[in-house]
Order: C-alpha cells, then sequence, then structure tokens
C-alpha cells in the first residue's frame, strides 16, 4: 500500500512549474504538464496520459504551494480503473516474478536497457 | 466541423480532439472554463495562417494560447479551437551591440533570460509568472510586472511584431502599429514571431524591505523614493522594483503582519546586499499569488490607480480585509478574493471615482468584459474590422 502524502495542497493551476518538466519541455503539450496531470487527476479521469510522468517530482521542488503529483497514487488509481500501458503491467509482473523490473536476468547479468535521467 | 481537413494541413500528431486535451486546454490559470472543440499545436507561421483559412471556411473560433498563465480568462475557450503557440519556440542569434533578439511567441521569458545572461543582457519585464510565460502571451496582455516601475511595460521594448491577422494575412508590424497587437489580447491575429529590445542587467543588485504601522507611511515613503530613489546613501542607485503587500498578504508568507514595501535597487543603496537573501525574498515574492489562492483566495485583481486615488483603493481593501500586493511603483495592486465574492463589483464600480483603470496588466479577456467603456468597445470594434473581420480569433472576449 502507497502512502498518501500528508495533506497535499491542492494545484492552483499558475502554470509555475510547466518549464522545469522534462516530459513537458520536449512534448510541449499541456496534458502532460504538472498542471495538466493535476487537472485531470482531480477529476478522476483514468487515462494512460497518466503514465508519462517520469515520477521525478522537479515540479513539487518549484511549486509555491507544493503541490505533489502523487503519481504513484494516481497510476494505482487508474490500475484499479482498468487503464494500464503494456510496458506498467510487465514491469509489474516482472517485480513481482523476478525482483526487477526488466525480467529474468542471468547470474550476474546487468540489464542493459537500465537508464537514469 | 471537419477536422480531417485541419489535421492534413498540420500534421495528424498536431491536432488532437482527446478528452484529456479537451478538459486541460478549457482554462488558463484564472480557471474560467470554456468548451474546447479541438487543440492544434502549429510550429509555423504557415501553419497558424491555414489554420485561420481552415477556421474562416468552417466558421469557427480559435482561441490563441501561450504559456496559460493569464489570469483574466484570455485563453479559455468557448466553443473554440484552442491553438496552443509553446512550440514557436525559435530563437535567433543575439544582436549584442544593437541589444535585441529575434523570438517565436512560444519562447518562455525565464529561458530566454537565462540564455541572455551570457551576454551581459535581459529583456526587463518580469511577470509574477516569469518562469513560464511566453512572449507571445506577454505581448498580448502587454505585461508588466515587478521591474516596471523602472522599465515599463512590454510594450517598450518591442521592435517589431509578425502578425498572422483573422485574414490569414501576415504584417510585419513596427512603430506606431504596434499598437495594433501589443496589449490587444489576441483579438485582432495571432503573435508568432517579435523582435525583442534588450537591457544591460545591472552589475548588481541591492533591495530593502520595509515594514509600516499603515498604508499613510508606507505612501509617504513610496513617494520619497519615486521622487529621490538616492537612499540618502550619496550615491545615485535608481529603483529597479517597488512591491507592496498589504498585512494579509505579509503574513501569508510568513513575514510581520503589518504593511511592507520590496524596493530593490540597481546598485548599492539598498539595505540588504547578500545575492541569497535577496534571490529568497524574490522567491517568496513570485509564490505570493499562488500562496494566497491556496489560502481560499485564488481571484486575483489587478486595479491601477495614481495619485490620492490609490490612497483611497489601499484604505478600501484595509477596512474589508482583503489580502493585497502589488507594483506600486506603478499604481497596479492585486487584491485576491474568495470565489463569488461581491465585492469585486463594488471595487471595479469604484476604481473610476478614484480615478484609475480596471486592468494594470493582466488584461480584459472574458473576466472584465462588464466593466469596459463604450469607447474602448469602439475600438476594438475598429480594429476587427481591420485585421478580422469575420471575427474567427478570440470571438467574444474584450466586448
Ligand atoms: C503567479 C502568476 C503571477 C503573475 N504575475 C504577473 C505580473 O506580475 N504581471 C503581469 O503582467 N502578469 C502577470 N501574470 C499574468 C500572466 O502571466 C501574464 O498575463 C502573461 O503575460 C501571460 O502570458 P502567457 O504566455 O501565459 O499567455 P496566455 O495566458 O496563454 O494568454 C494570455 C492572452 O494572450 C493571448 N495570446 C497568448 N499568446 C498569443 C499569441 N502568440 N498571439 C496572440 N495572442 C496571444 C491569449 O489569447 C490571451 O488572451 C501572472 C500570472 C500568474 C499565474
Ligand atoms: S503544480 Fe504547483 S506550480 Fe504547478 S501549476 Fe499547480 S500550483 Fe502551480
Ligand atoms: S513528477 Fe512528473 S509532472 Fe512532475 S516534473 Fe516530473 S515528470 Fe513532470
Amino acid at each position: 500500500m502507497l502512502n498518501e502524502p500528508i495533506d497535499n495542497a491542492p494545484c492552483i493551476e499558475c502554470g509555475l512549474c510547466r518549464e522545469v518538466c522534462p516530459i513537458f519541455t520536449i512534448l510541449r503539450r499541456e496534458h502532460v504538464s504538472p498542471r495538466g496531470l493535476a487537472i485531470l487527476a482531480d477529476r478522476g479521469i483514468a487515462s494512460a496520459v497518466f503514465y508519462q510522468c517520469t515520477l521525478c517530482r522537479a515540479c513539487r521542488v518549484v511549486c509555491p504551494v507544493g503541490h505533489d503529483p502523487a503519481g504513484e497514487q494516481v497510476r494505482a488509481r487508474v490500475v484499479a480503473q482498468g487503464v494500464e500501458t503494456e510496458a506498467n503491467r510487465t514491469m509489474i509482473a516482472n517485480i513481482r516474478q523476478y525482483g526487477n523490473p526488466f525480467g529474468p536476468l542471468k547470474e550476474g547479468e546487468i540489464p542493459k536497457t537500465l537508464t537514469c535521467c | 466541423m471537419n477536422l480531417e481537413r485541419l489535421q492534413t494541413l498540420l500534421g495528424p500528431e498536431n491536432v488532437s480532439t482527446a478528452v484529456e486535451d479537451k478538459i486541460v486546454y478549457s482554462r488558463d490559470a484564472s480557471r474560467l472554463e470554456g468548451e474546447c472543440l479541438a487543440v492544434a499545436w502549429p510550429s509555423q507561421a504557415e501553419q497558424v495562417a491555414a489554420l485561420v483559412e481552415w477556421a474562416r471556411a468552417e466558421d469557427v473560433d480559435l482561441a490563441p494560447r501561450g504559456a496559460g498563465t493569464g489570469l483574466c480568462g484570455g485563453a479559455t475557450p468557448q466553443r473554440s479551437v484552442v491553438v496552443d503557440l509553446s512550440r514557436l519556440t525559435h530563437t535567433g542569434p543575439v544582436e549584442v551591440e544593437q541589444r535585441r533578439v529575434q523570438v517565436g511567441a512560444g519562447v518562455v521569458l525565464g529561458g530566454l533570460n537565462r540564455r541572455l545572461a551570457k551576454e551581459g543582457l535581459f529583456l526587463p519585464v518580469i511577470p509574477g509568472s516569469h518562469r513560464a510565460a511566453s512572449i507571445g502571451g506577454m505581448i498580448a496582455t502587454d505585461a508588466a510586472g515587478l521591474r516596471a516601475v523602472r522599465y515599463g511595460t512590454m510594450r517598450a521594448w518591442i521592435e517589431a511584431i509578425t502578425l498572422v491577422d483573422g485574414m490569414g494575412r501576415l504584417h510585419h508590424l513596427t512603430g506606431d502599429a504596434l499598437d495594433d497587437a501589443v496589449g490587444r489580447e489576441g483579438v485582432t491575429g495571432f503573435i508568432v514571431e517579435a523582435t525583442v529590445r534588450l537591457a544591460p542587467l545591472p552589475a548588481q543588485r541591492t533591495v530593502s524591505l520595509l515594514a509600516f504601522d499603515d498604508e499613510a507611511s508606507l505612501l509617504a515613503q513610496r513617494d520619497k523614493w519615486l521622487a529621490d530613489p538616492s537612499t540618502g546613501s550619496g550615491q545615485a542607485p535608481r529603483l529597479t522594483a517597488l512591491e507592496y503587500l498589504n498585512r494579509h498578504a505579509a503574513a501569508a508568507i510568513g513575514w510581520e503582519a503589518r504593511p511592507h514595501l520590496l524596493a530593490e535597487f540597481d546598485s548599492a543603496g539598498g539595505e540588504i546586499n547578500d545575492p541569497a537573501r535577496i534571490a529568497d525574498l524574490w522567491c517568496a515574492r513570485d509564490g505570493l499569488y499562488p500562496v494566497l489562492a491556496r489560502s481560499g483566495h485564488p481571484v486575483i485583481e489587478d486595479p491601477q490607480v495614481e495619485g490620492e486615488g490609490l490612497a483611497s483603493l489601499l484604505a478600501w481593501l484595509e477596512t474589508q480585509e482583503i489580502p493585497a500586493f502589488g507594483h506600486l511603483g506603478l499604481g497596479i495592486v492585486h487584491p485576491c478574493f474568495r470565489p463569488g465574492d461581491d465585492r469585486i463589483t463594488s471595487l471595479y464600480d469604484q476604481v473610476a471615482g478614484w480615478g484609475g483603470r480596471v486592468s494594470g496588466e493582466h488584461g480584459i479577456g472574458l473576466k472584465k468584459k462588464p466593466w469596459v467603456g463604450a469607447a474602448f468597445r469602439a475600438e476594438i470594434r475598429q480594429l476587427k474590422e481591420t485585421y478580422d473581420p469575420q471575427n474567427v480569433i478570440n470571438r467574444g472576449k474584450l466586448c
């Protein structure tokens, strides 16, 4: 069970965080911006858009009210509503079965696809 | 509405009717909401012109949008296709000698100024939303902001504008013709590109933060600084910002609950010269509106009043216990209200009597239409006739 962020301030939609979001700065499309995600989450929308968020929380660092996008909780809800990407399904299944997101690894093998921003 | 045609014109990936897009583009930072039919993301002026042609043929309204940080519903659609201009991000070479640069409408002020700092230059119009606001949106609203007491509004920093009007025609505006686009909130067309003038970055910044017992003594200090910013230091520093917080606003960001003035100077003279402390003070100031919004006062207004009227405005806000702050050097004040507060009407009904105007910097948009006068309406209609006779851009905004 994921912890709920304590006293998460609601987003007031000022948009000040747009330019720190690594996904927004590439796509320049409001629905993947922290503000867009907050609006959609607030309305209980079940959408694969939530999987675009990297969960980096750069937006929270600059947010004047300290809004946390709480991507993990939002995704848990979205999964419960039946919306999940194939990549997420595979990743979760691999973690459950093999203890890592990439699936079976040979003894001593390092996952080649592991990258970090 | 033939969206397939639009998708052919712009590329299918640049037009959307997805429910997620329609929801998030139905409002701007004012949270005034309207119906978004679709969203389009042009990345060149030619695509904007094609969009206009399409809208004329379909008789559909287009709502230009920059960063959507506007506070009066200017970018809110009303059964419109929202045109998000934030992909117009090309930036020309910085002309250091001439102190100017050509930028696409979607270029963001914060990023531009970071780049210009390497050349010792900046675009000195700094709204509280400087981290996110687009150059196109700032021109369309004639943004003012934190340093307007020294540098004025966006109008003073524009050399040329490329505008796509409501007939799909391209205009290269300079001189007096700039007034047909600056501060017109998009009703005359899409600003796709602009040449902006730049200022040298001051070598030093210092600030003074003063708390007062009441607004009368605060206004006396304001007038003193505006008349002579030398602060008695024997030097001649120039005032670059003069920000006001009433006691409610000051308390909201953890300062003593007294009226405050935050003054900035472009050289020694202010009491605080530690850059880290100065950055902290400005960071707190930038977060002021969001913090007040979070505390239940999200409806922000922006009357501008000078002279004796300013004292009356501040006194009225004080008796009503309304949190307020603003760019006091220019007489722009931002009272913040709870949604549905009928004192907003009362405020704007009094502004003319105080010798002021209903919008100092945010614009009229949808929100302040009830308070615009007949002369303003006639002026906008005349501009519409010239630039957008079929009324396909920002229909129903301003008047
Ligand atoms: C926290 C906060 C602080 C703020 N502080 C200030 C401040 O100090 N001073 C100030 O002046 N404002 C301030 N604002 C208001 C807002 O940021 C400014 O009005 C800004 O200039 C809007 O820019 P934008 O790119 O977000 O435009 P948007 O909100 O997207 O659009 C604003 C208007 O311009 C039109 N428009 C946008 N782009 C174009 C274009 N390329 N061509 C034609 N029309 C266009 C839209 O249709 C709309 O009418 C603040 C807002 C917030 C949330
Ligand atoms: S997350 Fe914070 S910074 Fe971003 S739009 Fe919401 S309130 Fe503003
Ligand atoms: S946490 Fe998600 S929404 Fe926030 S900045 Fe990172 S990617 Fe963007």
